[in-house]
């Protein structure tokens, strides 16, 4: 069988509800410092009894911190997207602009819809707003990002629900290895809204308290809003720039459980075709992963449905290595949420060290397993991070030790 | 490097009757509005009546689309399913916003919210094909169906044994059409279709929907109607005569190798003088044809233009409606379609026999 090729991750950038940049989160992570809380910005109904992993910085904060003119419309989603972005150029030491064929692939199922909502009325009949109409479409946030950084070689935007980031990396990794990009950058953003805030608990999947994942008792999620970014490159370029990756992107997949337009199935299908074809694509069997970051959003329905389908991959509930859930730090971020854990899991890797599920008490009965409660350190070469959304959307990414 | 992917049917619901056996433009609907609604089929033909009433519009021309190119193609189940959408299942995303601006706090009912998800159309067809496998939906302006075509392109290169649904939908919202109208997008002078062109042309786009599904593969087959041989888009260019002209380059061919160019004039004055310059400048001895006159703009109308395209290869000959020169090529053999809309989002797709 021929050896899979790398694709080396070279830069990440995140922010979150648990820190404004990558060093943020790990402290955070690492002291079990989550960052769920009351809504203090969204202007909506459910302030006061719904809980979200907010970030404290407000818009006109990240207008000045990004140095962009007031008078220019940008929603949050691309404010916190473009924070994010800076970090991962930064530490990847690239310009996108340096010739080599760079594209921007960005995730976003909110897009402007932050301010469609607050100006769905104003818009009709004042002038102040009307240069915010342009905003709403999802594209709209990856084109402003593009200019901004100098992506001129390809731009694309993905919106598949929550696996939307991890959907837009694995396009970034298979893009380089069809020899049509030499470099990706590759996330996803998503801030809170009015409308994923009520959609959500509309849908009577938004716990009235701190989320649990995998807890037998777990009863919805808690929204949260972050963007992060990768810069994957491909290994000739990667020697080429002498530039050491902080980590290797080695598997992915994608899958459908084609059950239900918003559940997953009781055996957890598409989730068990994403992981084996992320393992296949790795060239790796189950045992040899070391931390899965699972999706496990605490509502009850996906946490049994990831459950069942690791229970799966791994045949009994001593077989499944160290999992957990970092849903209780940062919230559930949609879009970002592949992206934000793709971080996460990296951060796994560099430090060696599984991070905590929070919030567990009890294992759900019908599965037996036990998410990771505590800091764990250990060996780990290899993490499996899944990201699974609506009408049945399952991707699995596998990310590699840079020691290998 | 990535293979040409071969078509096998197509299917398209546009403001023209294209859904109708053998229609190749030679009756045209014409229109005194802004925006006009998709010419619908009756769904109930192709998609069970209890599928059918949970559906939203997108979902409902995205599934028929697709129905229709299985049964071009004679085939009842794919490998994979990729979409475009510019703008995703808008009325629904305008029904929850205008329920949450109402009723916040009440009980909210959650199926707009689920079903204003950009994916759902994607998904709808996963589910209603049981299709288990690669599900994508690029939402990237006026090239989402480009970003779908490429990555049909990337997949069927690395899995070329496997076939799959690829097309483009979007939907027109009555809020949002407002909205692009305060925006300055839309045309407000007399808004007809056929829109004049040229000369004739007046500031504006006239805001059409409509979906185009086509089945793929890696491999040729019984009912190849043709193939796509290269696919790229541009978000912004200084010089599109460049852009093409190195597209062209790249794929070893000269101007003179393109049987025929689709351009996207809309009969938006403003913009359309890209597609003029571009014509006089690379094309002046090249038969030109344009399709969104007749269908309208949308994110996703260049999916109806692949179509066509197609289907003059299959049918050699060229349909009045279509054309907007004199010059008769010898034979229909290479076809290049380009698009822009409002000046960026520049979009190459290269068809052949």
């Amino acid at each position: 069988m021929k050896e899979p090729i790398p694709i080396a991750i070279t830069g990440m950038g995140a922010i979150s509800a648990i820190g404004n940049d990558v060093a943020n989160h790990y402290s955070s992570l690492r002291s079990s410092n989550p960052g769920i809380g009351p809504i203090t910005q969204v202007q909506t109904h459910h302030r006061g009894n719904l809980l979200v992993g907010e970030i404290s910085m407000d818009n006109g904060a990240l207008y000045d911190c990004l140095a962009i003119p007031a008078h220019e419309a940008y929603t949050r989603s691309t404010l916190l997207a473009l924070v994010a972005v800076r970090e991962a150029l930064v530490n990847a030491g690239i310009d996108p602009a340096d010739g080599y064929r760079t594209g921007l692939i960005s995730a976003t199922t909110v897009g402007g819809m932050d301010a469609t909502e607050t100006y769905y009325e104003d818009y009709l009949v004042s002038k102040s707003h009307q240069h915010f109409i342009p905003t709403h479409p999802s594209g709209y946030s990856t084109e402003q990002l593009a200019r901004h950084i100098g992506v001129t070689e390809f731009v694309t935007t993905i919106s598949t629900a929550c696996s939307s980031a991890a959907n837009a990396i694995m396009l970034g990794a298979r893009m380089i290895k069809a020899g049509l990009l030499d470099r990706a950058i590759v996330g996803g953003t998503d801030c809170l809204s009015k409308f994923t805030i009520n959609g959500f608990n509309a849908l009577m999947i938004y716990t009235d308290s701190y989320c649990r994942p995998f807890d037998e008792h777990r009863n919805g999620l808690n929204l949260g809003e972050a963007a992060a970014y990768l810069v994957l490159e491909s290994p000739e370029l990667v020697k080429q720039r002498t530039q050491t990756p902080i980590a290797y992107l080695t598997g992915y997949g994608n899958a459908n459980d084609a059950f239900h337009q918003t559940a997953s199935s009781d055996d957890g299908e598409g989730a068990y075709l994403a992981m084996k074809q992320a393992l296949k694509v790795a060239n790796l069997d189950a045992a040899d992963v070391d931390y899965i970051n699972a999706h496990g959003t605490a509502t009850p329905n996906n946490d049994l449905a990831e459950g069942q389908a690791l229970l799966r991959i791994y045949g009994s509930v001593e077989a499944v290595p160290a999992f957990s859930s970092t849903k209780a730090f940062t919230g559930h971020t949609l879009a970002a949420a592949g992206a934000i854990e793709a971080v996460i899991s990296i951060l796994a890797l560099q430090h060696q060290v599984v991070f905590p599920n929070l919030n567990f008490s009890q294992p759900i009965t019908t599965l037996g397993i036990v998410p990771q409660t505590q800091l764990l350190p250990k060996k780990i070469d290899h993490v499996l991070s899944n990201s699974f959304g609506f009408g049945g959307n399952c991707s699995t990414l596998l990310f590699s030790n840079a020691h290998d | 490097m990535i293979k040409p992917i071969y078509v096998h049917g197509s299917g398209s619901i546009s403001i023209q009757p294209t859904f109708e056996p053998g229609y190749c433009f030679d009756s045209i609907l014409s229109f005194a509005q802004n925006p006009v609604p998709a010419y619908e089929p009756d769904y109930k033909a192709l998609i069970p009546a209890m599928q059918l009433r949970r559906m939203n519009k997108s979902m409902r021309m995205a599934i028929f689309a697709s129905r229709l190119a299985l049964q071009q193609a004679d085939r009842t189940a794919v490998d994979a399913i990729i979409t475009g959408s510019g703008l995703g299942c808008l009325k629904d995303s305008e029904r929850f916003v205008e329920a949450l601006l109402a009723e916040e706090g009440q009980s909210l009912n959650p199926t707009p919210f689920i079903q204003s998800t950009h994916n759902m159309a994607a998904a709808a067809i996963a589910l209603v094909l049981k299709c288990k496998g690669y599900n994508m939906t690029y939402v990237n302006n006026a090239n989402s169906f480009e970003s779908a075509l490429l990555d049909g392109m990337v997949y069927l290169t690395e899995h070329p044994n496997d076939t799959m649904l690829l097309g483009g939908v979007d939907e027109a919202g009555e809020r949002t059409t407002q909205f692009w109208d305060i925006a300055g997008y839309l045309k407000r002078e007399v808004p007809t279709i056929p829109t004049p062109l040229e000369g004739a042309a007046t500031p504006g786009e006239i805001a059409a929907e409509g979906a185009t599904f086509f089945v793929v593969s890696g491999q040729p087959g019984a009912r190849t109607y043709g193939k796509v041989t290269a696919v790229e888009t541009s978000l912004e260019t200084d010089d599109t005569v460049v852009l093409l002209s190195r597209f062209l380059q790249k794929n070893g061919l000269d101007a003179d190798a393109i049987d025929a160019v689709f351009m996207g004039f809309n009969g938006d004055s403003r913009y359309d003088g890209i597609y003029r310059n571009l014509g006089h400048s690379l094309f002046p001895a090249t038969l030109q044809l344009g399709f969104k006159h007749l269908l309208g703009e949308y994110d996703t109308v260049v999916a109806s233009a692949l179509a066509i395209a197609l289907q003059l290869l299959n049918e050699q000959r060229i349909p009045s409606s279509l054309r907007l020169n004199d010059v008769e090529p010898k034979e229909l053999k290479r076809i290049l379609i380009y698009t822009q809309r409002r000046g960026k989002n520049h979009g190459l797709i290269l068809v052949e026999q």
